[in-house]
């Protein structure tokens, strides 16, 4: 028995979708054909052909942001996932007040990613820092001027990572808690039994059987990490010579500084691109759309 | 039962663990309640030397803390209705149709929620401008609620997923029509997805800069624009920074802290059902 009409859901349907339609899917596809053409500031157009992509791929394109982007995403996310896997390690255990301290250590998850990058450029700062003062003092560092995390071209994209760890991790380790305990104990009970050590049965057992969740809360990641904006904008707004400059500030600075609307647009577009791509490969070995239906 | 020696250990590291993950966060408290000067001074101390207000005088002297304030939360809090109304309504549509053309429509919301915003800020500008929006909380508004419907349509078509299709037969046996069905029979079986979809997409605007960065100057401005004002080349307001970052971020903990199985559920929904 078909339950709802097919006028209904229509009914139901159409108003989100023509919304989203209007503010959503209308601009990227205005946004795919300005890609073809190369927009003056007056707002005259030429057809151009595929010469912002050609342009996009060439040395002084984006192929630096590129690789800047890569590795945000591989720096972040790798330190993220251990990190937050050594802390779910730890407050899966049940004690009196651990309910407690893992509200705790939850509440940075909702700060605004830009309060974040803010809170570590004061942090990093190198004349007032406290990082560099208690580097200093630890005796890692000889003087707090050793490391100018943000004006120098080696550390500055590590400097906008560690921000991001900061922030992230608490959802990493969320993500994994919650697959921690999910898990069946009676497999935990029978491994103690057989004399599996806690290390074993943290390599042996919990990881393995935690992998799915592991997988998505990496895509997730992994995604977010690419859109990144908010922290890198706030600490070095891409600089300095572009050292931080990753694929989300290069279309913005495009767009923004040099006014050239064709060309961000073909940046852009590439970067959707590829991350659909990503997404729907990543999900099809994870997630079967027709089970999920069914 | 006494505890193992492993499992105390493990207690006191994980509790060394988060006083140290929020010692940026405490530093920025601090910081905030210093005198402007001690902020910026060499070498940097973590307690306040003396107790001070001074940095939130000179917040509220420098920037419109109020209207600021104002703009994020009508902005966030009516762009948030709209997606979820909205977005709701249109999942469960996807959700029961069970037509082939809606898996089509369940990737499709997927793609949309992974397209990064700074991506789309170049044609979204353009049509903001065009509607002759720039600089008003309407088109915040929209392009708020535009950008995270896809999220909320995400979140709520997995918890329609677990409602049973017999419960609308039953309403639809006993006379309800199909909107009363779904308002007095699904909804209220769903309101823990909707608190869900609420707090993240509220959050979401929120904490928005890019958007606001792009799409106002002067009237509309959120918070978080002005507070990136203090950080400017040629002005470094670093004590009322902090005290900007504390008043922004504060109701957002508490927040977190009163929502934590929402946000929790959001988080992890999808992934542990898998």
């Amino acid at each position: 028995m078909k339950l709802i009409s097919r006028k209904t859901l229509l009914l139901f349907f159409l108003p989100g979708a023509v919304f989203m339609g209007a503010f959503l899917i209308y601009p990227i596809i205005i946004m795919l054909r300005d890609s073809f053409y190369d927009i003056g500031i007056t707002g005259d157009r030429t057809f151009i052909g595929l010469a912002n992509y050609a342009r996009a791929f060439t040395a002084g394109g984006f192929l630096k942001q590129l690789r800047n982007t890569l590795v945000y995403i591989a720096l972040a996310v790798v330190v993220e996932t251990v990190a937050g896997l050594i802390f779910a390690l730890f407050f899966e255990l049940n004690y009196r007040g651990s309910k407690i301290v893992r509200s705790i250590m939850m509440t940075p998850l909702m700060i605004a990613p830009l309060v974040a990058g803010l809170i570590w450029k004061l942090m990093m700062s190198s004349s007032f820092g406290i990082v560099n003062e208690l580097l200093t003092r630890v005796g890692i560092l000889s003087s707090s001027s050793d490391i100018l995390w943000l004006a120098d071209t080696k550390w500055s994209l590590i400097a906008c990572c560690i921000a991001d760890i900061w922030l992230t991790t608490p959802y990493m380790m969320l993500m994994i808690l919650a697959g921690l305990q999910g898990l069946d104990s009676g497999m935990l009970e029978a491994a103690r039994i057989d004399g599996a050590n806690m290390l074993q049965q943290i390599l042996l057992i919990k990881i393995p059987n935690i992998k799915p969740v592991l997988l998505t809360a990496l895509s997730v990641r992994i995604i977010d990490a690419a859109r990144t904006f908010d922290i890198i904008w706030a600490m070095t707004e891409g600089g300095p010579s572009s050292s931080s400059e990753t694929l989300s500030i290069v279309i913005y600075k495009t767009l923004t500084r040099y006014n050239q609307v064709g060309y961000a647009s073909a940046m852009a577009v590439v970067f959707i691109a590829v991350l659909v791509i990503f997404t729907l490969v990543f999900m099809q070995s994870l997630w079967n759309p027709k089970k999920k239906l069914s | 039962m006494k505890m193992s020696i492993g499992k105390r250990i493990g207690i006191i590291a994980s509790i060394i663990l988060s006083v140290f993950w929020l010692f940026p966060y405490i530093y920025t408290i601090c910081c905030a309640f210093k005198p402007g000067s001690e902020v910026v001074a060499v070498p940097p101390a973590f307690f306040p030397k003396t107790f001070s207000v001074e940095n939130f005088s000179g917040l509220f002297e420098r920037m419109d803390v109020w209207k600021y304030l104002f703009n994020s939360l009508s902005t966030s809090l009516i762009s948030t209705i709209i997606a979820l109304v909205l977005g709701s309504l249109a999942a469960y549509a996807i959700q029961r149709s069970g037509a082939k053309l809606s898996i089509l429509l369940v990737v499709l919301v997927l793609c949309l929620k992974m397209i990064p915003t700074s991506s789309i800020s170049v044609p979204i500008y353009g049509l903001i401008c065009d509607l002759g929006l720039y600089d008003t909380k309407i088109a915040l508004i929209i392009v708020y609620a535009a950008v995270n419907m896809p999220f909320v349509m995400w979140t709520m078509l997995s918890f329609y997923e677990g409602i049973p299709s017999t419960l609308d037969e039953a309403a639809y046996i006993d006379g309800a029509s199909s909107f009363q069905t779904f308002r007095k029979v699904i909804l209220p079986i769903c309101a823990p997805g909707l608190a869900t979809a609420f707090i993240f997409t509220l959050f979401l605007a929120w904490n928005d800069f890019l958007l606001s960065l792009l799409l106002t100057s002067m009237n509309a401005k959120t918070f978080t624009v002005g507070l990136a004002g203090f950080l400017s080349a040629y002005n470094l307001d670093l004590g009322p920074m902090c005290a900007g970052a504390f008043v922004f971020s504060f109701p957002v903990m508490v927040l977190t802290l009163v929502a934590q199985r929402y946000i929790v559920r959001g988080m992890t929904s999808g992934a542990v059902k898998g």
